[in-house]
């Protein structure tokens, strides 16, 4: 779960062009919207592409996010619960 | 004086013309389905197809089936013609111009002829990738008509807004004598880019949309063209012209709130609705119909249900969206849907909302059948990306509106070049995330001119570009070759669209002011110099912060090279005073 977490911050970074930031910077268990990182809804989407092109997820609904995307943890369980690849 | 409409020409997935596309209308008969045209491989999306392909359009359109022409320019034709044909205008030699909004331009061939390009093939189709190719090709098509080998043209390219901007700044040239004739609207073809676009931002319904329903699960897209034969009430009487209805108002506002949602509390459409009623010198009493915008996205539908209620409160007039009869045309939407307008207050009905059987929480609940019934004065809406608000009013009576001569004027501060370092100071790196180098040098420029001119909020933000975004623009139609239209990412999508420059500047500087973008080769920035003045001259702006935006890319450039067209790269800001002439 730990390399999971690490992988996916450095993905979080490359998609959403955090230039400055390292896996270090993000909380593991902070809020990714509103407060902690302060993503909106366009970063939402690319966080479903993100699980879409690297883990194999796909979301119908955009809605679904909101709970998977509360934070870096809960978006690695999801993963580690529905990755096809 | 009034701006009396005397022609119209509209075509969409409901009719080749008006006779059709009012047919359709009145039977309730939708022309979204299946996908038989555009050949994408998202056939689970239903769109609203103008069901023949562009050969069968170039022989309606009585072109040479070999011409290389764009599908918005076909589609554009065939409305414009219409319109002036209709007004049985002709010979308009002291001025006609012909103002056409579209966003996508010449995509369609761009993306059928990209693997050409590389091999130095099919190279006379890449100088009609950009927009103003297509309003080119359309007065040049005219020409026979109007007799005019060489009218006033512009392009105006506020996305989903264009046409009705169009409309605005054609009643404004008149209204300063700048035209004796305007035809105006827009003009949009599918193009599989922004059908993929729309998908990642997954607000594609999968089966016919359903404005301001409570399942709504957003909107099906559609193309056409939609246009507005404008002239001065005296000019149209003295020739014995039939007149259809009267422009009476209009406003153009930015929501600032956000590059693709809207606020919650629909503040920059309800400033568009309220500001087009003031200048009509009406109460909100005194309309009859809104043709909503209404594209059945969750997130448009209840902003603008918000907007709605605060203009109109518990006297809510008949609304309803005719999007679901079309699909959303986009950048056409304004003058498809202003044509829509006309035709209500001449044939005396409300359009039908189709598909809406259920209200929700915050929702305005919209016509569901057809209505036969006088119209007075109808609201028409179009919205688009960036926040950019329109609002029309059609009148089968019309309102005084004031003229004035057009004054030139030379600006009062001008920032032509920005180093790295100053960039940095004016805009973080926070901020610059999602930006390219040159999208971050025009935001630093802008906010500089600001600083230095005293004047934070100006009251118009215009931008004058040739090419648009064309960094963003080929990143996304790359992606979709190369990943045949799968996985794609959301962000060059938003950021590629023409108006991207001055709705950013307005989100970050909280603008509500006047915004608009003209593309234009090669004088965008004479359209935009000209828009700023006319407004002043009218007294409807006293300051106008100016963007000059292009980019190079090397994609794109690669191409340009097969061809004598380049881009000139500038990112350059400038603030224009109203009474401070040098």
């Amino acid at each position: 779960m730990e390399q999971l977490i690490e992988q996916l911050k450095h993905q979080i970074i490359e998609a959403l062009n955090f230039e400055d930031m390292t896996p270090a910077d993000i909380d593991t268990d902070a809020p990714l919207f509103g407060e902690g990182l302060g993503l909106d809804s366009i970063d939402a989407l690319e966080l479903i592409m993100l699980m879409d092109r690297e883990y194999g997820i796909k979301l119908a609904d955009p809605k679904a996010g909101k709970a998977i995307f509360q934070s870096v943890r809960t978006m690695a369980e999801y993963i580690q619960a529905n990755r096809t690849k | 004086m009034r701006i009396a409409i005397t022609g119209i020409g509209a075509i969409s997935a409901i009719g080749r013309n008006c006779a059709e596309t009012l047919q359709s209308i009145l039977n309730e008969q939708s022309g979204i389905g299946a996908m038989r045209v555009l050949g994408s491989v998202h056939t689970e999306l239903p769109v609203g197809e103008v069901p023949f392909s562009d050969a069968e359009l170039k022989q309606m359109a009585g072109v040479p089936v070999n011409e290389p022409m764009p599908r918005t320019a076909l589609l554009g034709l065939l409305a414009a013609r219409e319109a002036l044909q209709e007004s049985g205008i002709r010979n308009q030699e002291s001025g006609f111009a012909f103002i056409s909004g579209t966003t996508v331009g010449g995509m369609d061939l761009t993306e059928q002829h990209w693997h050409d390009y590389a091999s130095g093939q099919a190279t006379e189709c890449i100088a009609l990738h950009e927009a103003d190719a297509s309003t080119q090709a359309i007065a040049q098509h005219l020409s026979p008509i109007t007799y005019h080998l060489s009218p006033i043209t512009a392009t105006p390219s506020t996305a989903c807004s264009s046409a009705l901007n169009a409309i605005m700044l054609g009643a404004n040239m008149l209204r300063t004598g700048q035209a004796k004739a305007v035809l105006a609207g827009g003009a949009e073809s599918l193009s599989k880019f922004h059908l993929n676009g729309f998908n990642t931002l997954m607000i594609l319904d999968h089966v016919p949309c359903r404005p301001f329903d409570a399942t709504r699960a957003g909107l099906n897209l559609g193309e056409g063209a939609g246009y507005l034969l404008l002239e001065r009430e005296e000019d149209a009487l003295a020739r014995g012209a039939v007149i259809l209805g009267y422009i009476s108002g209009y406003a153009n506002t930015c929501d600032a709130y956000h590059q693709t949602a809207s606020s919650e509390n629909g503040e920059g459409a309800y400033r568009a609705m309220k500001g087009a009623l003031e200048m009509a010198g009406l109460k909100p009493s005194d309309i009859d119909y809104v043709n909503a915008h209404g594209t059945a996205t969750p997130n448009n539908d209840l902003s603008e249900s918000a907007a709605l209620t605060r203009l109109f409160g518990a006297s809510m007039p008949a609304v309803s969206s005719t999007k679901a009869f079309t699909g959303h045309t986009t950048s056409a939407s304004g003058g498809l849907e202003a044509a829509i307008c006309v035709m209500a207050l001449q044939h005396g009905f409300v359009p039908a909302n189709l598909n809406w059987t259920e209200t929700a929480e915050g929702l305005i609940q919209p016509v569901v059948h057809t209505e036969h019934r006088a119209l007075r004065h109808v609201l028409c809406n179009a919205f688009g990306f960036g926040g950019n608000e329109s609002a029309l009013v059609i009148s089968a009576s019309g309102s005084e509106l004031s003229e004035a001569d057009l004054r030139h004027r030379t600006p009062a501060v001008a920032v032509e070049t920005m180093d790295d370092e100053t960039m940095g100071r004016y805009v973080s790196g926070a901020e610059a995330r999602r930006m390219t180098l040159q999208t971050r040098r025009i935001v630093a420029a802008a906010r500089q001119v600001m600083e230095q001119s005293g004047i934070a909020q100006p009251d118009a933000i215009v931008c004058a570009t040739q090419w648009g975004c064309m960094a963003q623009s080929m990143k996304f139609l790359q992606e979709m070759i190369d990943n045949n239209e799968q996985q794609l990412k959301p962000t060059p999508f938003i950021q590629s669209t023409h108006n991207t420059i001055a709705s950013q500047i307005a989100i970050l500087t909280g603008n509500h002011g006047y915004n608009i973008t003209y593309a234009q080769r090669p004088d965008a920035l004479d359209c935009a110099l000209n828009d700023i003045e006319t407004q002043m001259s009218l007294g409807y702006i006293r300051s106008a912060l100016l963007l000059r935006f292009d980019e190079e890319v090397e994609a794109w450039d690669r191409v340009l090279a097969l061809t004598s067209e380049r881009i000139h790269p500038c990112a350059s800001a400038s603030m224009y005073i109203k009474d401070q002439q040098q």
